[in-house]
């Protein structure tokens, strides 16, 4: 694929809440937007801004009410809810606001996740997590269950979750809001290392130690459910 | 780095990669088959066993004129259901109560005389 | 194909690591549920047992029972009917017989009194192989009894061979052990006390030319209805009881107590069912974000169901087979002990249970019906409310 070539695309893309009914509320409104591959992106606006809307229709949780969204080559707006899914496993990898690991379970088990509906096998399954772990050296946690983990591990957890079906594009929602600044850097570096093994990175926070790290290509504002383009 | 060391949960999770958790229901299934088979193969000696005795208690149906198994013995309606007397309140002795639990579960039988009975 | 299969396999595996991670609130459920098949199993496996037992054994009972009725209650019947009954074609032999109950003041136990002439009756020349020593009276010998075993330990006897019992004008009258019959044969004789048709007049008091009932025995069996008719033509005041009617009242009093306490157990189940329900709806706040998170991974809802399908599976499987196996093993090796006493009663006389169930695959199949389907029921429908949490809010956490 070309280095321009636009992996995620938004076309007056517009998310109203329970239309037609009382509590109605547009949450995206005429929302216009290209991301290339290949670049890293971060939506920065409050909370309550649409950011987590906005991030949902790329990661494919939801299509638009209104408008086009094109993801991976696929448009959303008229897939069924089941390819959706099959999309958002083939094509997303989420890290999310404190992780969301089950902390019951291993960390291996927690890496491995989203391969079970694939139907991969407990030895391949294993085999692909261990690469993940060795790259972001938490191999000699793999046995511990994920609630006995450092906060440094947890992120290294979420990201080899994220990364463990290969996508191309990797969604962070607030990845460093609990994070120090040491954790949140580290976090970043990582994530700059995946952009140049070509992955496409979208990342929703407003800390401005994220807004104003290097490996940022663009911000996207965003406010009141309208983005702003620089 | 961390010493790993390991603990029952990584060792359990270890084994749960080696050895599928599936594998583990299908050998308790699998224990559990065996003692049902082997208490099938002992109801069948059982049953062969007791198809001896079978012919000894024919026999003493048969020489003796028995109707009734010999469950509850405490009353007549207990004891011979089938050819006793239709129950009547008190008709043991005016103080004595219902033989519970027995005589409530044996339903007092009115056999019918085979003039009113239905072909 | 293969890929599919092994999907299935791995939601079968994250489904019971679920289950293993809440081990004590499954294994909790899994136990209290066993127990609830256990009991209607259990209960069930008793009255099949019994009702085999009564099937088979009194295949052998008299062709026909003839009972004297007067005011609706049964007496003692003249012998001068035994001569009428000769007379109608197609009975082969009619044997008298008094029979009657000896209340023992001293153990409070109810003992059965037959008197009869046991080289009259079929398979009557047969009748010491049924005891465990001894023999049975001959003609004309008198004063002599076979005890069941289970009378033989309440009178205490011991090496003892004599007992007494007190006649209606309370003379007593002695008695020498003659036999013992077999423990194999307690479900029938436990409570018996046989003697010659002469003894049991004495200690009843009956007249001479009475009698409480005769045993009738027909040529043919496929005639027994008709002879019945006959017998009831000719001798209007008497009760006629054939053998398929004696058997028909077993079948019905089983079945009718049988259900009775299904009924009591059923709605046992159907509390536990409710049970299962309420805690099926509510999602604990954990749940809900574990299901999120799994959804926002890539898991269908579908997926999300197919593991509360196979939780559910695995728990009322394991309980299912876990407690029709202890009911088998309670029935047989412990003799029912839990519902001896219902079944029994208090009455002083215990026979010894030697009890084979009947074990049918149908039967199996229906308290599997009616314990496991219930329970998944009960567990994944509500599953599906809660299975369509929304994978973004897992995003707000």
């Amino acid at each position: 694929m070309p280095k321009n070539y636009i992996l995620i695309e938004l076309d007056s893309v517009t998310k109203i809440y329970n239309q037609g009914k009382a509590n109605e509320v547009t949450a995206l409104f005429q929302v216009s937007l290209q991301i290339e591959q290949q670049t890293m992106v971060c939506l920065k606006g409050s909370s309550g801004s649409g950011k987590s809307t906005l991030l949902s229709i790329i990661g494919c949780i939801f299509p638009p009410t209104k408008g086009r969204a094109v993801i991976a080559g696929r448009p959303l707006s008229r897939l069924p809810d089941r390819f959706l899914t099959i999309h958002r496993r083939e094509c997303i990898g989420f890290i999310f606001q404190q992780f969301n690991l089950l902390p019951a379970l291993s960390v291996i088990d927690n890496i491995t996740l989203p391969l079970f509906p694939l139907g991969v096998p407990p030895g391949e399954r294993k085999k692909r997590a261990r690469r993940l772990t060795e790259m972001l050296s938490i191999s000699h946690r793999e046995n511990f269950p994920a609630g006995q983990i450092s906060g440094g591990e947890l992120q290294r957890v979420a990201i080899a979750r994220a990364l463990i079906n290969d996508p191309p594009i990797i969604l962070a929602d607030e990845p460093t809001a609990h994070l120090d600044s040491r954790l949140s850097l580290e976090f970043l570096d990582i994530l700059e290392h995946l952009r140049a093994t070509g992955k496409t990175i979208v990342i929703a926070s407003h800390d401005p130690l994220v807004t104003e790290h290097r490996s940022i290509n663009r911000i996207v504002e965003v406010k009141d459910g309208r983005v702003h383009v620089p | 780095m961390t010493t790993f060391k390991p603990t029952p949960f990584t060792i359990i999770i270890d084994i749960s990669y080696t050895v599928r958790p599936l594998y583990i229901l299908i050998l308790l299934l699998g224990f559990l088959t065996a003692v049902d088979t082997l208490l099938f193969v002992q109801h069948n000696l059982a049953g062969n066993r007791l198809d001896g005795h079978q012919k000894i208690a024919e026999i003493a149906v048969a020489g003796l004129g028995l109707t009734d198994l010999c469950i509850s013995t405490e009353a007549r309606y207990t004891r011979h259901p089938s050819i006793s007397d239709p129950v009547v309140p008190f008709m043991d002795h005016l103080g004595a109560i219902e033989h519970f639990p027995s005589g409530s579960f044996w339903v007092p039988v009115t056999p019918k005389t085979l003039f009113t009975q239905n072909n | 194909m293969r890929q599919f299969i092994e999907k299935n396999f791995n939601i079968l595996d994250y489904a019971l690591t679920s289950l293993w991670r809440r081990k004590f609130k499954n294994i909790s459920v899994m136990v209290v549920f066993a127990l609830v098949i256990f009991l209607l199993a259990s209960f069930q496996m008793v009255t099949s047992a019994l009702t085999k037992t009564a099937a088979n054994s009194l295949t052998q009972a008299p062709d026909i029972t003839v009972q004297k009725m007067s005011a609706g209650r049964q007496e003692a019947i003249p012998l001068a009917y035994l001569e009428k009954l000769k007379g109608i074609f197609g009975i082969r032999t009619v044997v008298p017989r008094i029979w009657g109950y000896y209340f023992d003041e001293k153990n409070l136990a109810n003992y059965t009194v037959l008197g009869l002439e046991t080289w009259e009756m079929p398979t009557g020349n047969e009748l010491n192989l049924t005891l465990a020593e001894g023999r049975f009276p001959q003609k004309n010998e008198t004063g002599l009894v076979v005890l069941g075993h289970a009378v033989h330990q309440a009178l205490d006897l011991g090496d003892r061979k004599v007992l007494s019992f007190f006649r209606p004008d309370l003379e007593l009258q002695s008695f020498k052990v003659a036999g013992i019959f077999s423990q194999n044969l307690e479900i029938l004789t436990a409570d018996l006390i046989v003697m010659n048709l002469e003894d049991a007049r004495q200690i009843f008091t009956i007249p001479g030319d009475h009698v409480t009932d005769l045993c009738v025995y027909v040529g043919n069996p496929v005639e027994i209805n008709t002879i019945g008719k006959k017998i009831a033509a000719l001798l209007p005041g008497t009760r006629v009881l054939t053998r398929p009617q004696i058997l028909k009242t077993y079948q019905m009093i089983f079945s009718w107590r049988s259900g009775f306490a299904s009924v009591c157990l059923l709605s046992a189940l159907a509390a536990f069912a409710i049970l299962a329900w309420g805690k099926a709806s509510g999602l604990a706040p954990e749940e809900r974000r574990e299901i999120a998170i799994l959804k926002i991974l890539g898991w269908e809802t579908a997926d999300v169901l197919v593991i509360r399908f196979w939780e559910s599976f695995v728990v009322s499987l394991l309980a299912f087979i876990l407690g029709c196996t202890l009911a088998y093993i309670h029935v047989v090796f412990f003799e029912a002990t839990l519902f001896s006493p219902v079944l029994l009663g208090w009455s002083i006389i215990h026979p010894k249970l030697q009890l084979i169930p009947d074990i049918k695959f149908a039967d199996l199949l229906l308290i599997f019906c009616y314990s496991v389907l219930p329970y998944m029921a009960a567990t994944v429908i509500p599953a599906w409310r809660c299975a369509i949490v929304r994978a973004d809010s897992a995003m707000h956490n």
